[in-house]
């Protein structure tokens, strides 16, 4: 236990002082996106664990996104309190859409909320000028400037809280409880759970994290889109829940990392990256079906039977 | 009345077309669990593999569609054996697997043909009139064509012994394995016949609406809608369900702009769906 923490420490140090090192600032934009995509897939896995496949969670990144940069261009409010208004509006929403949803079980929930993901899209495209319509919002007033490397410590610090928090969750009494209504609710009924309370619950704790990775991303960026918050966003994030592992907390924080970083070291094949992707997750599900967190305990168990008389 | 007989033949033609692809879906959907993301792309290549054949062969027009069919159709098999046998029934495994497909497929159609629409030439041309009707002689093919290939799938799911053996797996796995059914087999034939549907609508919308490297996901929306609303096992309820959003396409754009269609159409889905979670026609699923 010991040992794991300061792996943990080890890591954060090296993550804190990486900025001194690096002087590209395409590198450090590349890193600060995967610390957001981080939290994005460890609030999808959240919602998961608590037996709901959440796969509208790309509409709650959109509705922060839109809420927030909308307040701060049309009200004039500083990023600093309306990335807050923005994550609230988020949380608000999925408590609203939560509460009916928690009726629907398994496949039902996943496709009525995949088709609210879809909506929701096309109600930010029918906005017309005050959300950009089709082409988009531009000159959101930005968190920190334009320079990349602010906005690397502060999204570091952020990612990790979130983990921290996420992580206490998951492995709180409400996480077990969650891990039970997942595995029976006719179970967890019998011993006197309140089933919908806990599952409208943890769609609120992903939907308050997506909607605050939405609300950074377009303070971070200036412009947003609803491209990047359509259900193909949603499906990223499951990749990223699936190819690192669902059963493990790391899952989502390691399959992101890897499918956002190896597509990006070999830039060079701009074009043909969709292939690199598509070639880990064919490689992942058919060889790992515990996902890439499983790969160093198979390799430590091959090398042990190796060296075994 | 001009514009509400356009809006009706508006819609049977579409219907025809969603429920075309979408009985394919709806088939791999309830025998095998299987979400099929690949569905749409299968749909756009095979409008693109008409086209080659057009173009660069300069075969005849209906001898290129029965090709590209025939070939689309047996690319089936290999996709059921290689991509969703082992992880039969596995939800998660097998959509990565459809993701990663389509993402293969959409790239490559990008890379040899870029971002550009292209046009495949109309089977037929000429309008029919008859009273105060006027009907494009193209839509009322495409709907014949259609219609046709609809009542001959409803009778071979019905009648004969593949299709109540398709129907029992999507009622009962273990039942269907107790009666001997060999249930990967007919899951060949089912990934046969979706991906043949889907080459058909791909060639006849191809012709249509033109062809694009991302039409496929309008397609793939389009048959995730019409399986779920219709519910998941229930054949009348997709036709019903095509139906329904038929006459939503073709008589909302009429009084409202093209978003606020589509989110209307979204908002009233989730509301049916809210009010009957199995779908309109559907039976509760384990």
């Amino acid at each position: 236990m010991k040992k794991r923490w300061l792996i943990v420490a080890a890591v954060v140090i090296v993550l804190a002082l990486l900025p001194l090192f690096i002087s590209s600032p395409y590198v450090i934009h590349i890193l600060n996106l995967t610390f957001l995509y981080i939290v994005a897939a460890t609030s999808f896995r959240t919602i998961v664990i608590s037996g709901q496949f959440p796969l509208g969670h790309g509409a709650f990144m959109g509705i922060g996104a839109y809420a927030s940069a909308m307040a701060a261009k049309w009200l004039g409010l500083s990023p600093w309190i309306s990335i807050p208004f923005g994550t609230a509006v988020a949380c608000a929403v999925g408590i609203v859409i939560g509460l009916p949803f928690a009726r629907l079980r398994a496949v039902y929930y996943a496709m009525v909320s995949l088709f609210f993901n879809m909506g929701i899209v096309q109600v930010i495209h029918s906005l017309g000028r005050w959300s950009g319509g089709y082409s988009g919002l531009t000159g959101i007033p930005t968190l920190l400037g334009f320079s990349k490397t602010p906005y690397y410590f502060c999204f570091l610090f952020l990612c990790l809280l979130s983990i921290l928090v996420l992580y206490r969750f998951e492995h709180s009494r409400i996480g077990i409880t969650w891990k039970a209504i997942a595995q029976s609710y006719l179970i967890a009924w019998s011993v006197g759970i309140n089933e919908r309370f806990y599952r409208v619950f943890a769609v609120a704790i992903g939907c308050f994290f997506a909607g605050l990775v939405g609300a950074l991303y377009a303070h971070y960026n200036g412009v947003i889109g609803t491209a990047t918050f359509s259900f193909m966003a949603t499906f990223m994030l499951l990749m990223f829940c699936v190819i690192g592992g669902m059963r493990s907390f790391l899952g989502p924080i390691i399959g992101t990392s890897v499918l956002v970083l190896v597509p990006e070291i070999f830039r060079s094949l701009k074009q043909f990256s969709p292939y690199l992707a598509a070639g880990i997750m064919i490689f992942v599900v058919f060889f790992l079906p515990q996902g890439l967190v499983s790969l160093p305990g198979l390799m430590l168990r091959k090398m042990g039977k190796r060296h075994a008389p | 009345m001009q514009l509400f007989i356009g809006a009706v033949v508006n819609m049977l033609f579409l219907s025809s077309m969603y429920i075309l692809v979408a009985l394919g879906f709806a088939l791999l959907f309830s025998i095998m669990e299987l979400l099929h993301v690949a569905h749409g792309v299968i749909y756009m290549v095979s409008g693109y593999i008409c086209s080659f054949f057009l173009t660069k062969l300069g075969l005849n027009q209906w001898l290129a569609f029965l090709l590209t069919v025939l070939i689309v159709s047996c690319f089936g098999p290999f996709l059921e054996r290689f991509c969703f046998r082992p992880f039969f029934r596995d939800f998660d495994k097998m959509l990565l697997v459809g993701v990663a497909i389509s993402a293969i497929v959409q790239t490559t159609v990008v890379l040899a043909k870029g971002y550009q629409f292209e046009a495949l030439p109309p089977f037929v041309t000429g309008i029919i009139k008859w009273g105060p009707i006027t009907v494009s002689l193209e839509r009322l093919v495409t709907f014949l064509i259609g219609g046709a290939l609809l009542l001959v799938l409803v009778l071979f799911i019905n009648k004969s012994k593949i299709g109540l053996q398709m129907q029992a797996v999507a009622q009962d796995l273990e039942g269907a394995l107790l009666q001997g059914i060999d249930v990967h087999r007919v899951s060949a034939i089912a990934c046969v016949i979706a991906c043949g549907l889907a080459a058909v609508a791909g060639g006849l919308m191809g012709a249509y609406l033109g062809l694009g490297a991302f039409m496929g996901d309008y397609v793939f929306t389009k048959c995730l809608i019409l399986v779920v609303l219709g519910g998941i096992g229930s054949m009348s309820g997709l036709f019903l369900a095509g139906l329904i959003i038929g006459a939503l396409d073709a008589f909302l754009p009429i009084f409202l702009s093209g978003s606020a269609t589509e989110a209307l159409s979204m908002g009233i889905l989730i509301c049916i769906l809210l009010l009957r979670p199995r779908g309109l026609l559907g039976r509760e699923l384990a």
